[in-house]
């Protein structure tokens, strides 16, 4: 894609993904409400930068594993918007078919290779991919999206230690928002700077503030260039905030309202918004039209998602495999 | 004719060999699979004819290497990953189970992941409870995954042949005690394939059924052989495949024979082998039994470690030949 | 539905009723019915007053009938007289018609499940069989090999040849039916010991191991049938006092489970339900089953039902002569 402030093309995009996800975890959040969702949700509403600013250095090609808290890499790696309500609501058209809901979106034209609902599950995965990119010649990378909390599972030391000694095209793109359900990383980790770790493997480690998606672009920009180059992989952490919950069960115990509303003053999308019109790549009236456009789009998406047919038990067993072909 | 005895270590070789010839995208990795050959020496020379790039020498990162294969096969190649010992499974677990086995299902068919997981299982080796287990019901518990238990040189060239071609992921657990001895029968030249989720029945007789997996098919064929000089007639049955299962031979065979003995390595409890009993005693066959059925399974203990220990542990060719012969003279 | 309303009385202590009278009216949250007086008698006393909730099966009045007079001498000075308990009835919207379907008996004889199959088809009574497996169970050798008595199965041939000649008789209607009067006095324990005796003389068409004789008995939670296992083998005390303790048992509902199986043939003591004669059941795997019924004060009707595909009119003539003579 390239630079969020490169055109005004590129300053929509980012502003627009950002209304996106902002406005999809919205209403998630009130389809659940309602009572229309089943089983739990985990919302990004805070952190759209982080994908949104990691996606726009991605070609359509480049592959990228996501987390539970996914809907907006999926979103950010230009997943259809009916499909992903659709999925949530148990819909044949979702992109499940209604059998993996929120924490399964996969969609392979967008090269997204699935959220995933165990944590650092993704990140060998995606290593996996960045192999097959090697092995194949491909040219594309694969991005691994995954909390502060994964970072201390042995499937990111197993998977980061590969990327390094193989070289493989890939990015550790760690979303720091600070709590791993309520553990914070003060309490998980020994050390202050998690970027630190990259050089346990022999990797960089770079930190870059996770709600400013211009200064996420760049450091992911840099991250795809030396994959590509064939320097292998990057650790990124991005340093972001949640303001909801961790999941529908979550009381915010374990942090303040102080730090919540500290939190909200960085919004990620006025951030961005000051800078677009700053530099003149767009008006305030284009941003309104453009926060305009995502709820539409959202709201369309709902609306044709609610009408949808509901996935059906018939056909689950032959789902488990997928039929030999001769 | 002699040249085409091969062990199963070759007969597996020869199969990845094949199938390295025959797609690009087919790689191996796992542990020492390289220059070293494989700790059980199977790979052998490959890392000598298809390179570094294809038989991919990997670190102690059992989790991280199913992922890396699971990834991967998402991404359009074909890995074969060997864990060294099946017993290091259980540190790969999340990519085994919660992964590569439930990513068709629940993506919606979206993904899937054509990657064949080699692991040795089994006791006899003298190397204890971590080293020498038998996990079949493990795997086969799991929907999503397809489970080989090949017990000869000739099905495993076959069936590993299959399974790399299966857009699944497959399990493909070898017997270590196989590896080293030539099976009975000759392997075929060329790329045949056994088709997964069909068994097969490896000799037939009118008296007395065998299920058996792995290396119990090899234990009970000497036993029939043995047992029809005294007049007892076996059929003896190898699922090959334990998931998906194929019981329809065990049911037409037990209607002819009456008698149904199982036997399997693993321990009795919860085992792969109660399947085969669970759906004999739901199906209509169970009103052919003419004997009770026997169960002769590994005790539910780890494997020891001292040799006459060890044998203890495990179902001996002296055991299924007291049990078939009970079986038969008990129940007429 | 559990109880009934108890509306009023149409009878009061003293009174003579015949059979079919309406004795009282009684209100359920099915119905409301009048209860008719199932015999002829006097009013003996009235339980309950009306207004009040009754169980199902608890006695509403009692009622003396003429069965109290030639009431069997149970052994027993203390037994109470028998009295008709008139209890409250279950509507009969309640009751269920139960289609016909084949009994299955589960015997508690251990048999490998072809055996099973095997006897079911040739109609071997797996309790006849000789178990020579292991644990003592039943292998297809027992059961291919079960050979049922000469004699049964010579004259099993003979009738099935007679009864072909005539009419074809399914097994559930090749039966026949005999009575004749007593004047003997007996109780149930003298009754069935006498009859065992008397099967035990005929093996070939008892066909068993042992003679098991159930004995139908009465209880609110509806007939028990208690099996005594050859009851002419033990001492006459012992058995009286294993019949009384076994139908005080039953009527609260507890047989041993000992007792549940193995019976062999049936008695059915009709003067119970002060009845004179009705044609006794055979049970399954039974060739023979007797009906005791009142006859006059002094005198029993004695039915005898046969089961044909085993013996023939004959045989139950002899049979019930044999058993009259006995008593």
């Amino acid at each position: 894609m390239g630079h969020p402030l490169s055109s005004p093309e590129h300053a929509r995009h980012a502003l627009l993904y950002m209304w996106r996800i902002r406005k999809f975890e919205e209403a998630v959040e009130d389809l659940f409400g309602r009572g229309m969702m089943h089983g739990t949700m985990h919302l990004s509403i805070g952190q759209e930068a982080a994908p949104t600013g990691m996606c726009m250095a991605l070609t359509l090609q480049d592959q990228i594993t996501s987390t539970h808290r996914g809907h907006g890499h999926c979103i950010a790696k230009g997943a259809d918007l009916t499909r992903m309500i659709a999925e949530l609501l148990g819909k044949k058209i979702g992109y499940c078919g209604g059998r993996g809901g929120s924490m399964h979106i996969a969609d392979v034209e967008t090269g997204n290779l699935g959220a995933n609902g165990v944590v650092g599950g993704g990140i060998p995965i995606a290593a996996g991919a960045a192999l097959a990119s090697k092995m194949m010649k491909r040219g594309t990378v694969a991005v691994s999206f995954f909390g502060d909390g994964a970072m201390n599972e042995g499937a990111f030391h197993e998977a980061a230690n590969l990327a390094a000694i193989w070289k493989l095209p890939m990015i550790l793109f760690c979303e720091n928002n600070g709590y791993g359900m309520s553990s914070s990383t003060a309490k998980a980790f020994a050390i202050d700077d998690l970027a630190d770790r990259g050089k346990g493997y022999g990797i960089p480690g770079v930190n870059v503030d996770g709600n400013d998606v211009v200064a996420v672009y760049e450091v992911a920009q840099a991250a795809v260039d030396r994959a590509k180059a064939g320097e292998g992989p990057t650790l990124i952490i991005a340093e972001t905030y949640r303001w909801k919950g961790h999941s529908r069960s979550d009381k915010n115990l374990y942090r303040t309202k102080e730090e919540i509303e500290e939190w909200r003053t960085k919004d990620p999308i006025p951030k961005f918004i000051a800078r677009a019109i700053e530099a003149k790549l767009l008006t305030q009236e284009q941003c309104d039209a453009i926060q305009n456009d995502a709820i539409e789009a959202i709201k369309a998406a709902v609306n044709e998602s609610v009408k949808a047919e509901a996935a059906e038990p018939s056909g689950l067993l032959d789902a488990v495999f997928k039929a030999v072909t001769a | 004719m002699s040249d085409r005895m091969l062990t199963m270590a070759e007969a597996v070789r020869e199969a990845m060999s094949i199938a390295f010839d025959e797609r690009p995208e087919v790689f191996l990795l796992g542990e020492d699979v390289g220059i070293y050959g494989g700790a059980f020496g199977v790979s052998g020379d490959m890392y000598h004819r298809y390179g570094a790039e294809r038989v991919l020498d990997t670190p102690i990162a059992e989790l991280g290497i199913v992922g890396a294969a699971v990834g991967a096969a998402l991404s359009g190649m074909r890995p074969i990953v060997e864990i060294q010992f099946s017993d290091f499974t259980a540190q790969a677990m999340d990519q085994i189970a919660n992964q590569a086995a439930k990513i068709h299902f629940m993506l919606g068919g979206a993904l899937h992941v054509p990657m064949v997981l080699r692991t040795p299982q089994g006791s006899g080796t003298g190397a204890a409870a971590q080293h020498s287990q038998n996990l079949e019901p493990w795997f086969a518990s799991v929907p999503g995954l397809k489970v080989v238990v090949p017990s000869n040189p000739a099905d495993a060239k076959g069936l590993l042949l299959a399974a790399i071609d299966d857009p699944n992921p497959v399990i493909f657990l070898e017997h270590k005690l196989l590896y080293k001895i030539p099976g009975r029968d000759p392997v075929p030249e060329g790329a045949t394939r056994i088709p997964l989720g069909v068994s097969k029945v490896v000799r037939e007789g009118k008296d007395l059924t065998i299920v058996a997996t792995g290396i119990m098919v090899n234990k009970s064929y000497e036993v029939a052989e043995k047992l029809a000089a005294e007049g007892i007639s076996i059929t003896l049955i190898d699922p090959r495949t334990i998931s998906p299962l194929d019981m329809q031979p065990v049911f037409e065979s037990v209607e002819k024979t009456g008698r149904l003995l199982v036997v399997q390595e693993g321990p009795a409890q919860a085992g792969f082998i109660n399947e085969v009993i669970a759906q004999m005693a739901g199906s209509s066959s169970f009103g052919s039994l003419i004997a009770p059925i026997k169960r002769l399974a590994g005790m539910n203990i780890p494997i020891p470690y001292a040799p006459q220990l060890e044998k203890a542990a495990v179902p001996q060719i002296e055991d299924i030949e007291s049990a078939a012969r009970e079986i038969v003279k008990n129940w007429r | 539905m559990e109880t009934g309303e108890l509306i009023n009385f149409h009878v009061k202590v003293g009174d003579q009723v015949k059979s079919g009278d309406v004795l009282f009216e009684v209100m359920t949250d099915k119905i409301d019915m009048e209860v008719e007086a199932p015999a002829d008698g006097v009013i003996e006393s009235l339980v309950v007053a009306p207004g009040a909730v009754v169980e199902i099966g608890k006695p509403v009045l009692i009622m003396l009938t003429e069965t109290e007079v030639m009431a069997f001498d149970f052994g027993d000075d203390d037994q109470p007289v028998a009295g008709v308990e008139v209890a409250t009835p279950a509507p009969s919207v309640e009751a269920n018609v139960v289609a016909a379907a084949p009994i299955i008996v589960n015997t508690n004889v251990k048999a490998v499940p072809k055996a099973r199959v095997e006897a079911a088809n040739r109609g071997i009574d797996l309790r006849t069989v000789n178990p020579t497996g292991p644990d003592r169970t039943i292998t297809m050798q027992d059961v291919n090999g079960a050979q049922l008595d000469p004699a049964i199965v010579k004259r099993q041939a003979a009738n099935k040849a007679l009864i072909a000649k005539g009419i074809e008789m399914t097994r559930a209607i090749a039966q026949a039916s005999f009575n004749r009067q007593v004047t003997a006095h007996f109780d149930h324990a003298s009754f069935i010991a006498a009859w065992a005796k008397v099967l035990r003389g005929r093996p070939d068409l008892a066909a068993h191991e042992h003679i098991g004789v159930a004995l139908i008995i009465e209880s609110k939670y509806g007939s028990a049938l208690p099996v005594f296992r050859d009851p002419d083998q033990a001492s006459l005390d012992d058995l009286r006092a294993l019949v009384a303790s076994t139908t005080d048992a039953a009527k609260n509902g507890k047989v041993p489970v000992a007792m549940l199986s193995g019976a062999t043939t049936t008695v059915f003591d009709l003067t119970t339900y002060s009845m004179s004669s009705a044609t006794p059941l055979l049970f399954p795997n039974q060739i023979t089953s007797v009906t005791i019924g009142y006859d006059s004060q002094s005198s029993k009707n004695i039915s005898l039902t046969i089961d044909l595909n085993f013996c023939d009119f004959y045989d139950g003539a002899l049979l019930l002569d044999a058993l009259v003579a006995s008593l």
